[in-house]
């Protein structure tokens, strides 16, 4: 995906919201919808099932609007974090800009974590896009859970965070720390406008 | 301060999270776009000469024009 396109001044991001199961990725898309003034909400898609667990994807788009002379348009996804739903997250991800990893601070949740992450790396392999360079924010979802029930800050960073991306506490049920994450994304993705790898066309 | 002032406005016309996300993100896009035009209004470099690869002595190419280059040039 294009990130800037001059000829038509058009900026357009694609920013995944990835992560295990029940880690909060659909309740972060549903909080930034919440806070969007009436006149710029457009349609969230969000296919779920009866339990309301995410099947197919979350779609938000964010028209932000004519900025500097260019239409700026953020789309925001979120992939279905059970296993099972392999093929769609790799769908998901093509042309992906920037990704947002959404951990679940629940200590028993940590070997999920993991294997999401693996998840993601091997999908942006295939997709052509190098891990360690494609835009990557860490959130650790729901610290507002008992102390005994989720590991520390530091412990999910050294597990999770190996490549040292900006990481959020977050309690997207609430509205904690969903900003902040998107605001972070969205300024890598954006960084790489004027730099020399930057898609232009 | 400037840039706070502006945020308030901002906030007071749209909701106040999401106002503050667009004035981050406003700011963020007028920066690159300024390099991105300072960059498009640059004098063009001084064309560097085309020249065929040049072999080294035990044969090896050691340089080598810019194909890609070479085709977006002759396109425009």
């Amino acid at each position: 995906m294009s990130v800037v396109n001059y000829g038509t001044r058009e900026i357009t991001c694609k920013i995944v919201y990835y992560g295990p199961g029940r880690s909060g990725k659909t309740t972060n898309l549903q909080h930034v919808y919440s806070q969007l003034p009436e006149e710029r909400k457009g349609k969230m898609v969000s296919l779920a099932t009866e339990t309301d667990r995410t099947l197919f994807f979350d779609f938000l788009p964010l028209d932000l609007g004519t900025i500097s002379g260019f239409a700026t348009r953020f789309q925001l996804y979120t992939v279905p974090g059970q296993v099972y739903y392999a093929a769609t997250r790799k769908l998901v991800l093509q042309g992906v800009d920037g990704v947002v990893f959404v951990a679940d601070s629940q200590s028993r949740q940590l070997a999920e974590n993991i294997e999401s992450l693996q998840d993601l790396h091997a999908n942006l392999a295939d997709e052509g896009l190098d891990p360690r360079t494609l835009p990557l924010v860490m959130q650790y979802n729901k610290r507002d859970l008992p102390p005994a029930e989720i590991s520390s800050i530091e412990d999910l960073d050294e597990t999770l965070n190996f490549r040292g991306v900006p990481h959020f506490s977050a309690t997207a049920i609430n509205g904690g720390g969903v900003f902040e994450t998107l605001r972070s994304i969205a300024s890598l993705v954006l960084s790489r406008l004027s730099a020399p790898a930057a898609k232009e066309s | 301060m400037a840039r706070e002032r502006k945020k308030e406005e901002e906030s007071e016309g749209e909701g106040g999270e999401f106002a503050e996300f667009l004035a981050d993100v406003s700011e963020e896009i007028a920066q690159r776009v300024q390099s991105l035009d300072a960059r498009a209004k640059a004098p063009p470099e001084e064309k560097k000469k085309l020249r065929t690869p040049v072999s080294a002595d035990a044969g090896l190419i050691v340089e080598w024009p810019n194909i890609a280059d070479r085709m977006i040039e002759e396109v425009r």
